[in-house]
Formats: structure tokens, C-alpha cells, sequence
């Protein structure tokens, strides 16, 4: 006989969303808090997800269903962790940066994110500098993340980090980038904390940012 | 509801004309009805004579419409199957299906820990056919070597013996003489569950090699007659050399080839009507420097297409040959020549293709380049699979939904599809350089090296039946007994 966390574990690995409500549902019926719920059960399975993801035996599709799957729990669960004045993993502001229309693998990194367990704010693609400064002072994000797909906006990243620098902000946030043409030397270049080569690998590097990793 | 629609499944290759591969099939017949062969095995004279042949001497002419009744007699289709009854061992012999494995016989063995080359042992059997039978896209097992540490006369029997308990895929069992051939028969027929299961599912297939030019040897054929008898099916391979042992051109090699292997099958049909015949084999040039058979030449494949095609014209399964090469390390020729190879026999549709792991010309075998060709042939098959084209393949639904700007990734489409229609690598190398780096920067060699090993270590072949165990040990001890008593001093050699 499993238990529900077991189970919430298994089915978010299975990436079978239909399922998950009803297991939350379940738990906090036996007495479990959302807090146990999300962290023995949900956050267990997608840790496997990452695990198996990063040895190949996971593909991306089925990544993409057990953070749908997760994101399904943490639905019913966010109400009942804000009343119970739980922490998030943290607050993450993304965007593609000026000039890139490109919206695709910021959006996988959201997903991803969220799947982890963040709070996430996609503020969209072709931002500016300052779209990206507003979005820091009203959400108060701890990692930033910026995306750009082209070899030709990828300095905007660069320009992008320069003025979060000048507003005063740089401190407050960690900030990640990724894109098609992004390395990690790149990355340390234009002064950023990380670079993440894929959606789950960005969303590992934001855990290691808020130092749940 | 289509009408009037036609499709093709896989990739199409064709590279002969009807009208040319009509030529070169008058052009066999010529030869055999004209030329003939020499053949020597006295009894299988009669069986040709009785049949319709014209027999002078040693001398066989064989008139066309006896050739052509083999090949009505002969089936295009049939299946061979896993000693343990996995179905996905099987391996069904039909049009448009291409197979993959190993070949017979090298001297020498690249060693699995030293990676040294040395004489091929015994032990190397097992670790072959334990490789063969877990890799997905190698279909049946040969040993890739001749054991020098037994006694010189029993070194195919002690090959089946290891190879048999080692792999359930279908094995291609060369031998020596009918008295080899006799012990490999009794272990699998045992396995099989007596003569009768064994014929309606037989788990083995027999192996003859005539010589070129254009004769039928004693031993061959003294198999062959065995083999029939018992209802085994066949390959009969000859291995002409273009310039050496065969005609220079490939029109003509290939005339000359068919010819040899024609005048097995008019025998095996006479002796066992709708015997599984498997026409060989390994068609190839003498390199005029070298003075090789090189294994690694373009024609090669070229002349093996060619080949395909006629014994397709006819209505016969071809013993194919690719994933070889004359390259005696695992080394960017090796690959080169490997794939090239297994791609173009994949596109033949050719039936059994052979002698995938041989290196340095057939003279050395080795796991690695066996290995490596498996990933060949996945990625050969993947291309040749084609493009499946249909209402729901052409998603023209699924791209309204998305949208510009929007992506595939979660759409249930991409989920049904991603496996099926992706092949993914086991050695070739797709994560980026930080990851490649981090790895410890791993080249194809590292990577098909640590695979076989991985497999030798971890994989577990289907057990054997009880009982085929001990039977294989007496068949053994028997031929062992035989050999001590200097039996060969009996052994019929008058042809």
C-alpha cells in the first residue's frame, strides 16, 4: 500500500495531470498539510523528473506533462500555502529581451519553473530594459531570467543587465540567461549569474539560486 | 475514403531496370546451361542428373527450365525463429524487410579488455553472441571468428555450442563438414522440441560456401545434401573477387556469382522442394595494389544492390554483406565504410546482411565495430522507414491550434508521434560542449567501448530449455571422443 505522497510522487512523473487534483484532494482529507503535500509528494516527483531527464531516459514531452502535472497540484494548493503563510521557492520574472520576437523556450522555462515550484511572472517577448526594471520593482522577483534566440539580440541581454545595474536593482536578483546562441562564457561576459542550456536545466539553476538545489 | 491513391512506405531504391535485370537473368542461365560448373560430390551429380542436368565428368550443365522450377520451388518468403519463442527475435524473410548480423570465421579477435588484436579463443563466442543478442538492430547471430584454442576439426561446433546458449536471436551456423553440421543440427532440433517442430520453426540456418569461378566444392556440397535433407534452411554464398576470381565488371561478377549459387539451389530443390534457399553473398573487388578482397570498397555495396535485385527478380532472399571494413582499427575509415554500407544495404531491402563487425578485411572481428554499426543501422532504418503521410500525419489541425508563434511541445500530436517518429542515438553524441566537457569529453570510440562493456557486464540472454544444456556437453564430449580416434582417417574425401 503506497501513500499519498508516494502516489502524488508517481503520478507526477507519469505527467498525468487528470489525476493529481483528486490525490491533493485526498491528502488533505487524511490530515496532511499542503506544505507536506507539495514538498514530500509533488517537488519529490519532479526531482525523479530531472533526474531521469538529465540521464536520458526522460524526453522533453513527458518533461513538459509532469510539470503540467505539477502545476495541477500546486492549483488547489497555492490558496491553502498563502493562508498558511508558507514560502514559495521564490519569485521569477522572465522575458525575451529588445528586439527578439522569440517566445517558445521562455515559455518552457516557465513551465519548468512553475513546475518546480516557483512563482513566475512572464512579463513576454521583444521587452525593453525598462519593462524589465518595472517588472522587478512591482514583483520583487529574486531571479530574473532573460531569453534571446538570435546571435544579433543577444547583446540586448548584455544592455538589459547594464540598466537593471543603473536603476539599482542588480543587487536585489540573481539573474540567469539562455537562448539558442547563449553559452555559459557568454553568459559570465555580460555580467549574468548563470546560464541555463535547456528548460530544466534553467529550472535547476533557479533552484540553486533560492538554495533549494 | 482514398481512391486511386498509391503509397510508398519507405524510402524507394531501385537501381536496375527490368529490362537489365532480365539480361542478366538470361545471362545465369547461359552460363549454367552453357558453361556449367564443376562439381564435386558425386552424389549430388546423380540428384542433378536425375533431375534433367547434363552430366560430363565432373562437368554439370544445368538446362534452364530446371533452374527455372528451383526457383518456382523456392519460397521468397519464410521466417526464422528465437530459440526461446521471443517474438521479437523472429525474423520474418519477405520483401521490403532488411536483417543485420555479424559474419563467420575471422582468425583474429580485437579483445574486449585489452582492446589488442589477437587469435579469436573461445570465450570470444559467447561474448559476441551475448552482444548480438542484446543490441535492438542486430537481428541474428554469427560468431565473428573461428576458435583457435579447440581442436582444429571442431572449432564450428564448439562455436554453435557457445553461441547457442548466448543469444535467442536465429543463428547463421557455418561448419566445417557434414559431421559439424550434425552436431549444430542435434543441439538446435533438441531446442526445438524434435525434427518435425523444428521444421515448422526452425531456429537456425545452415551455411555453404561454394568457390569461384564456378565450383561446386565437395564440402559445400556435402552440406548442402545434409542440410536439405533435414530441412534447414539454407544460405549458399560464394565469395567471387571482380578481376581475381570473377570477371572484373560487375555486370559480370554478378553473372558468374548467381550462376554458382544457382547450381546449390538446384540441388537443394531437388533434394527438399521449398527448402528456405538464401542466395550469397559477398560480391567485391581484388584491390590491384593491396591484392585484397576489400571489404571496404563502394562496390561493394554497389555490386551487392545489383545482386539484391536479381535474386528479388527472381524470387529469391539474398544473403547481403555490409557494416565491414578493411580499416584494421575502430577508426573514421572503419565508420565510413561501416555505414555507407549497412545504408546502402538497408535501401537494397537486401534479406540477411552479414559480416557487420568485420575489420581489416575479414582477417580480425570485432564487438566495437559491431557496436557502432548497430547505431548505423538504426539511423539507416530510420531513413528508410519513410514518411508516413496521412490526415493525421500532415497535422494540418494541429497547426491551426498553434498558431503563430505558438509551440508543439505540449500538444498531444507531439506526444503521440515523438517516439515513433524521432530515433534517438545510443552513441552519437547531441548535448551541448559544456555538457560534453562536464562528461569528460567522450569521443564515439569512449562511448561504444563503455557500451559493450556495459552490456557484457549487465545483460542476460533467455535460458535454454532443460536438458539442452547437458546435450550440448555430450554432443561435445562425443565429437571430442571422435577426433581422438583420428576419425577423419575414414571420412569419405572421393568426390
Amino acid at each position: 500500500m503506497s501513500t499519498i505522497y508516494e502516489k502524488l510522487a508517481t503520478t507526477v512523473l507519469e505527467g498525468n495531470s487528470d489525476k493529481v487534483p483528486g490525490l491533493i484532494q485526498k491528502g488533505l482529507d487524511e490530515g496532511k498539510t499542503a506544505k507536506e503535500l507539495l514538498d514530500n509528494g509533488l517537488v519529490v516527483g519532479m526531482d525523479e523528473v530531472g533526474v531521469r531527464f538529465k540521464r536520458g531516459d526522460m524526453f522533453v514531452p513527458e518533461v513538459l506533462m509532469s510539470a503540467e502535472a505539477m502545476k495541477a497540484g500546486m492549483d488547489p494548493l497555492r490558496p491553502l500555502l498563502a493562508e498558511a503563510e508558507e514560502e514559495m521557492l521564490g519569485t521569477i520574472v522572465l522575458g525575451t529581451v529588445e528586439g527578439d520576437l522569440h517566445d517558445i523556450g521562455k515559455n518552457l522555462v516557465a513551465m519548468m519553473c512553475e513546475g518546480a515550484g516557483f512563482d513566475v511572472v512572464n512579463i513576454g517577448f521583444d521587452k525593453p530594459p525598462e519593462a524589465f526594471i518595472d517588472a522587478i520593482k512591482e514583483h520583487q522577483p529574486d531571479i530574473v531570467g532573460m531569453s534571446a534566440l538570435l546571435t544579433t539580440t543577444m547583446r540586448a541581454m548584455g544592455h538589459t543587465i547594464k540598466a537593471i545595474e543603473e536603476a539599482g536593482l542588480r543587487d536585489q536578483v540573481k539573474i540567469m540567461v539562455g537562448g539558442a546562441p547563449v553559452d555559459a562564457e557568454f553568459a559570465d561576459r555580460i555580467g549574468a549569474d548563470g546560464y541555463g542550456s535547456n528548460a530544466p536545466s534553467a529550472s535547476d539553476l533557479a533552484k540553486e539560486f533560492v538554495g533549494a538545489a | 475514403m482514398r481512391t486511386n491513391y498509391q503509397v510508398n512506405s519507405g524510402v524507394r531504391f531501385r537501381m536496375l531496370s527490368d529490362d537489365q535485370l532480365q539480361e542478366l537473368f538470361e545471362g545465369v542461365l547461359h552460363v549454367l546451361e552453357n558453361t556449367g560448373l564443376e562439381v564435386h560430390h558425386e552424389e549430388s551429380r546423380e540428384i542433378l542428373k536425375d533431375a534433367g542436368a547434363w552430366v560430363d565428368g565432373k562437368r554439370v550443365r544445368v538446362p534452364s527450365w530446371l533452374v527455372k522450377e528451383s526457383l518456382r520451388k523456392a519460397p521468397r518468403s519464410f521466417t526464422l525463429y528465437a530459440r526461446d519463442g521471443n517474438r521479437e527475435h523472429n525474423i520474418h524473410i519477405g520483401p521490403g524487410r532488411a536483417h543485420f548480423g555479424p559474419g563467420p570465421t575471422c582468425p583474429n579477435f580485437i579483445d574486449v579488455e585489452t582492446l589488442e588484436r589477437r587469435p579469436y579463443v573461445k570465450d570470444d563466442v559467447s561474448k559476441v553472441a551475448r552482444v548480438v543478442d542484446a543490441l535492438p538492430n542486430i537481428d541474428f547471430c554469427e560468431s565473428l571468428g573461428s576458435v583457435d584454442d579447440v581442436h582444429a576439426d571442431l572449432s564450428a561446433l564448439y562455436e554453435f555450442a557457445h553461441m547457442f546458449p548466448n543469444t535467442s536471436k536465429p543463428i547463421v551456423a557455418w561448419s566445417f563438414d557434414k559431421y559439424d553440421s550434425e552436431g549444430i543440427h542435434k543441439i538446435a532440433v533438441a531446442e526445438a522440441g524434435g525434427q518435425e517442430a523444428f521444421e515448422q520453426r526452425p531456429n537456425y540456418v545452415h551455411y555453404c560456401e561454394p568457390l569461384s569461378p564456378l565450383v561446386s566444392t565437395f564440402e559445400a556440397l556435402d552440406k548442402l545434401v545434409f542440410a536439405a535433407r533435414k530441412r534447414i534452411p539454407l544460405v549458399f554464398t560464394p565469395c567471387p573477387i571482380a578481376g581475381g576470381t570473377a570477371p572484373i565488371t560487375p555486370a559480370g561478377i554478378i553473372t558468374q556469382g548467381v550462376a554458382e549459387s544457382w547450381m546449390g539451389l538446384t540441388i537443394a530443390q531437388a533434394i527438399q522442394p521449398g527448402l528456405p534457399f538464401i542466395m550469397g553473398g559477398v560480391f567485391s573487388v581484388m584491390d590491384m595494389n593491396a591484392m585484397i578482397l576489400a571489404y571496404g570498397a563502394p562496390e561493394l555495396p554497389l555490386m551487392m544492390a545489383g545482386l539484391t535485385e536479381l535474386a528479388h527478380y527472381a524470387g529469391l532472399p539474398l544473403w547481403q554483406t555490409g557494416g565491414c571494413t578493411d580499416s584494421k582499427t575502430f577508426d573514421e575509415q572503419a565508420l565510413i565504410e561501416g555505414s555507407m554500407s549497412v545504408y546502402f544495404s538497408a535501401l537494397t531491402g537486401g534479406d540477411l546482411c552479414h559480416d557487420v563487425g568485420y575489420t581489416e578485411s575479414a582477417m580480425t572481428g570485432s564487438v566495437f565495430q559491431l557496436a557502432a554499426m548497430d547505431e548505423a543501422i538504426g539511423y539507416a532504418r530510420r531513413i528508410t522507414r519513410g514518411i508516413e503521410v496521412n490526415e493525421d500525419t500532415l497535422a494540418a489541425s494541429v497547426i491551426n491550434d498553434v498558431g503563430p508563434n505558438g509551440h508543439y511541445l505540449r500538444e498531444q500530436h507531439t506526444r503521440r508521434y515523438y517516439k515513433n517518429e524521432f530515433w534517438y542515438p545510443n552513441l552519437c553524441d547531441r548535448r551541448n560542449y559544456e555538457e560534453w566537457d562536464m562528461m569528460g569529453r567522450k569521443t564515439m570510440k569512449d562511448r561504444t567501448i563503455a557500451r559493450v562493456r556495459d552490456i557484457l557486464a549487465s545483460h542476460e540472454p533467455a535460458p535454454l530449455k532443460e536438458g539442452t544444456g547437458e546435450l550440448i556437453q555430450e554432443v561435445l564430449e562425443e565429437a571430442e571422443d571422435r577426433v581422438e580416434q583420428d576419425w577423419w582417417q575414414d571420412r569419405e574425401i572421393a568426390d
